[in-house]
């Protein structure tokens, strides 16, 4: 069963001169229970704009998406209890402690009183941050910043998780730490779309992986089905030479 | 997890976040605590300081030439004999020895060689005060009066006391001359004056520090407003967390009434920290008996009072930061659109504070003014009326909710959240508009909010003179009424591309809605008349408000019935159920619930009548009117019933003898009016009503919002 459906999604920015960019055209792709789906694609491909499409974040100038069956459009509210959303830029509140952080989001998606405190330590266990958790966010590293974010995105254990670059910018430990959190949650049979520049992380973790350039999907399947396609062995050859492709077809058509 | 405990979560961590901020706690508590009293007492003491050294200065008094000097000594002369009598004369420990002024022992005079001369030194202030005589003075002539002339800059404060202490010593020695003159020739004093003039002062005795007080207080609030705002909105955005918070599964709506609540919280502790810092600094300080020893007050017993006024000006100022901060992605970007908002504030403020600014007229529903001008009437011990509370207090609650409305559709704006999401002005314009079913809640709540004065401005601009006929202002409501009512609204649905049939509901209704339409628009009157007779025997009625209705009703029997029926009850009928049932119950709808939508309808209804003593009555009718809406999805029935009750009342001023049908006693005088009408009359058209409200009710089913 497809949790996550994208159907002919498009996405219109206005620019600064009064023109539109279509930053996402006409994308459709879905996503299997239990699976890793990897978005990857350039700077500026839509990659971002789609999984804030997703989330709830943004609305569609056409197309739908849903995400668990609920409509990303019509029913943000339900999309948004089914989702957990992490990027490497996700902020936290620097003046709260990492409990209390949890303890409010544990709130914000629906835990009442005592229950929203036991999620909240049951999250703080589970991650291993109970020696930092009684701290401001302010005073953390950034690795234990990410482990907190990592345990805000899972308050509401949601069957969904988006991300977007979530290992971007941090250093060895704090990345591994990430890795080992998807490939926990893939176990536990969550369906995780996963945006990244590193190619050898999409390598190793994704089932499918969708390749994104000018918002358009220009491949999409299993490693072994990219491999087949574009008759290279590594990933980045095959990023590499797909986006050429699809870089001289477009040339071709103007 | 409901909506209060929604906003209770968020109002909680976001109050806590806030008051750990430092930057938050200098500005709230440090700089009262610390700085007032620094700054009062500092400032008062300088300015003390300043004024005792210039009086206890030698007096440098310049004339033009050496008879003056020698006038000059001999008044003091005078003027220290004189005292020296009347000290004598004094209980040595009584009062008024203890006010009587020192005599000028030590006077430098100063002889210049012209007028001119003299006139150049004080501008350059090489003298403070120079007395020129028009002509030369005997102290013991009585053949002519001499006028002295006192020469000094009196913008100087230097000027002004040495000014003061030459006049006290003319003052003093021309009445000392006048009293020997007239002892002499054995005269009372009471031949020159036949009477003694003491003006008795009945206004509320003033205060320097509760004039200045309501100012800094205002402006207080608003800069404990600023901060909170910014940090809560687009300080939000810039640290990264609004993502992570909008991915929540709370409505845009409750996050900002929770940060709404709490900015006007830190708004409102500011205010009272400043106010018990000033009240801590008069009282311990010492400087009440200072200021009260200058003829001022000061309103410690008021401070409550103050405080409470102040809190509708902080909702209101927060619910304006909030709206201009969350257009805002950076705190820097805030701050610049905060700045000419403060002076915008500031305006209408400062016109409020303006002392011959009453409260009345426009300035009633003036935005923010009416609310300092509500604060100062109420410091300065005036009566205020119930109709100017209420019509501050409905205007600002209008306001403010109208700016809550608007922050919460910008603060989840994706072109603002995310700055690669093209700029706001890109998404307000025309092209990036997708078609909608209907205005959001902010649109329908700021173009009435923005209408409200609007429409009040018209109908005091259209009022007539206490002598004139109200006939002028039943045409010129007319012909304003459709523009504001309907095609301002109706253009607006246009370039936003909403569906103008649905948005203001404007399908055909049910034949059951439409025969409830009927049962209800026959019948509400009764009720409407039984209430209002109710409320005038339990609260009377003021006599402007009888005599305003008598005019009104002069200028309909003016009227041929057709254009009285088409002037007061279909044109209001059609413009007020497109406004109200129509564009602001539609934007309502899906935002408030349907109770909630109802009873804000109805109540913004009522106050666009501007009549306190019928604001019951038109919101009941209003709530009627919304629920009919609610149910049939179509203002049309709204329209009949608007239109029959309208029209009942045009009917029994023109054709008053069809109440006689009725069992209404028809005598013409006033007191019939307010009669109550006959039981079973009354009986069966409550039943009328609600046969018409249970049909609205039961008649089809209620399409889901």
């Amino acid at each position: 069963m497809d949790l996550v459906v994208a159907d002919n999604l498009v996405k219109v920015f206005p620019t600064p001169d009064g023109g539109e960019k279509r930053a996402v055209d006409g994308l459709s792709f879905c996503v299997g229970a239990g699976q890793i789906y990897g978005l990857l694609g350039p700077n500026g491909a839509g990659k971002t704009t789609t999984l804030r499409m997703l989330s709830g974040l943004m609305v569609p100038t056409s197309g739908t998406a849903s995400l668990a069956g609920y409509d990303v459009a019509t029913q943000a509210q339900e999309v948004k209890r089914v989702l957990g959303f992490l990027t490497a830029n996700t902020g936290l509140y620097q003046r709260l402690s990492a409990r209390e952080l949890l303890v409010y989001f544990a709130r914000l998606h629906g835990h009442e009183g005592h229950a929203a405190e036991a999620r909240a330590d049951h999250l703080i266990a589970w991650l291993n941050i109970g020696d930092f958790s009684h701290l401001r966010c302010g005073a953390l590293s950034t690795g234990q910043k990410q482990r907190v974010n990592i345990a805000r995105a899972l308050v509401a254990d949601p069957p969904i998780l988006i991300m977007d670059e979530p290992t971007l910018g941090l250093d060895v430990l704090s990345n591994r730490v990430i890795l080992d959190f998807i490939r926990r949650e893939r176990q536990a049979g969550k369906t995780i779309i996963l945006s990244t520049h590193y190619l050898d992380e999409a390598e190793a973790m994704c089932d499918k992986i969708g390749l994104l350039h000018d918002g358009r999907l220009v491949a999409e399947g299993d490693l072994n089905t990219l491999q087949r396609e574009a008759g290279e062995q590594r990933l980045s050859s095959i990023f590499l030479k797909l986006i050429h492709a699809d870089q001289a077809v477009g040339a071709a058509g103007a | 997890m409901t909506f209060p405990h929604r906003i209770r979560t968020i109002y909680v961590k976001e109050l806590i976040d806030i008051l750990r901020d430092r930057r938050t706690l200098i500005a709230m508590i440090v700089v009262p605590i610390v700085l007032y009293p620094l700054l009062m007492l500092g400032s008062i003491q300088a300015v003390s300081f300043q004024h005792e050294t210039m009086e206890q200065e030698a007096l440098r008094i310049g004339v033009a030439d050496d008879a003056h000097r020698r006038m000059i000594h001999q008044l003091i002369h005078v003027d220290k004999r004189a005292l020296a009598e009347k000290k004598a004369s004094l209980d040595l420990q009584s009062e008024e020895a203890s006010q009587l002024p020192t005599p000028l022992d030590d006077v430098e005079i100063e002889v210049f060689q012209s007028i001119d001369d003299l006139q150049r030194a004080i501008r350059e202030r090489r003298i403070p005060v120079g007395i020129v005589f028009d002509d030369e003075m005997l102290v013991d002539s009585i053949e002519r009066q001499v006028k002295a002339h006192v020469h000094a800059d009196y913008e100087e404060p230097r000027g002004t006391t040495a000014a003061r202490r030459v006049e006290g010593l003319l003052t003093r020695t021309n009445e000392r001359l006048r009293d020997l003159r007239l002892r002499e020739r054995g005269l009372p004093k009471s031949f020159l004056e036949p009477y003694t003039l003491e003006s008795v002062d009945l206004s509320a005795p003033s205060s320097i520090l509760g004039e200045i007080l309501p100012l800094i207080l205002i402006l207080m609030t608003i800069t404990g407003a600023i901060y909170p705002a910014i940090d809560l909105t687009a300080g939000e955005r810039e640290r990264g967390t609004l993502e992570s918070l909008m991915v929540c599964p709370v409505p845009v709506i409750d996050l900002i009434v929770g940060k709404f609540l709490v900015v006007t919280t830190v708004a409102i502790m500011g205010a009272a920290l400043n106010l018990g810092s000033v009240t801590a600094t008069v009282y311990f300080g010492g400087f009440d008996k200072v200021i009260a020893s200058t003829g001022g007050q000061v309103p410690i017993g008021k401070m409550v009072f103050i405080l409470l006024a102040l809190i509708p000006f902080a909702v209101l100022m927060s619910a304006i930061m909030i709206a201009v901060c969350s257009f805002a992605r950076t705190f820097k970007e805030a701050q610049n659109y905060v700045t000419p908002v403060i002076l915008a504030v500031l305006i209408p403020g400062g016109i409020a504070a303006l002392p011959a600014t009453r409260l009345e007229g426009v300035m009633l529903v003036m935005p923010v003014g009416n609310m300092v001008l509500l604060a100062k009437e109420l410091l300065l011990g005036a009566v205020v009326g119930p109709w100017e509370v209420v019509m501050v207090l409905l205007s600002t609650t209008l306001y403010a909710g109208a700016a809550v409305a608007v922050a919460a559709n910008v603060f989840g704006k994706e072109s603002v959240v995310f700055a690669d999401a093209g700029s706001l002005r890109g998404a307000l314009s025309r092209k990036m508009v997708k078609p909608s079913a209907r205005p959001s809640v902010s649109m329908s709540l700021l173009v009435t909010a923005i209408l409200f004065p609007v429409w009040f401005f018209v109908q005091s601009a259209l009022s007539p003179g206490l002598d004139e006929a109200a006939v002028g202002q039943l045409y010129g409501t007319a012909r304003w009424m459709p523009l504001l009512f309907v095609v301002l609204p109706v253009g607006i649905l246009l370039y936003w591309k909403i569906d103008v049939v649905n948005a203001l509901a404007l399908r055909a209704p049910s034949v059951g809605h439409f025969f409830a339409a009927v049962l209800i628009g026959l019948s509400a009157w009764i009720p409407a008349h039984e209430i209002n007779v109710l409320q005038r025997s339990l609260l009377g009625t003021p006599e402007t408000i009888v005599q305003s209705a008598e005019r009104f009703i002069e200028a309909i029997k003016l009227l041929p019935s057709y254009t009285a029926i088409l002037l007061l009850a279909l044109l209001p009928a059609v413009c007020e159920e497109l406004l109200f049932r129509g564009f602001l119950l539609g934007g309502l709808r899906a935002s408030v619930g349907k109770w909630g939508a109802i009873v804000i309808s109805a109540v913004i209804f009522a106050a666009f009548h501007f009549i306190v003593f019928r604001f019951a009555v038109t919101a009941g009718l209003g709530v009627i009117l919304g629920y009919l809406c609610w149910h049939s999805r179509s203002i049309l029935p709204c329209i009949v019933i608007h239109a029959l009750h309208n029209t009942i009342g045009v009917l029994s001023v023109l054709k008053p003898q069809w109440q006689r049908y009725l069992g209404i006693a028809d005598s013409g005088d006033s007191a019939a009016e307010w009669a109550h009408l006959p039981l079973p009359l009354v009986l069966s058209g409550m039943a009328m009503l609600i046969l018409g409200l249970f049909l609205c009710r039961n008649t089809g089913k209620t399409a889901a919002p």
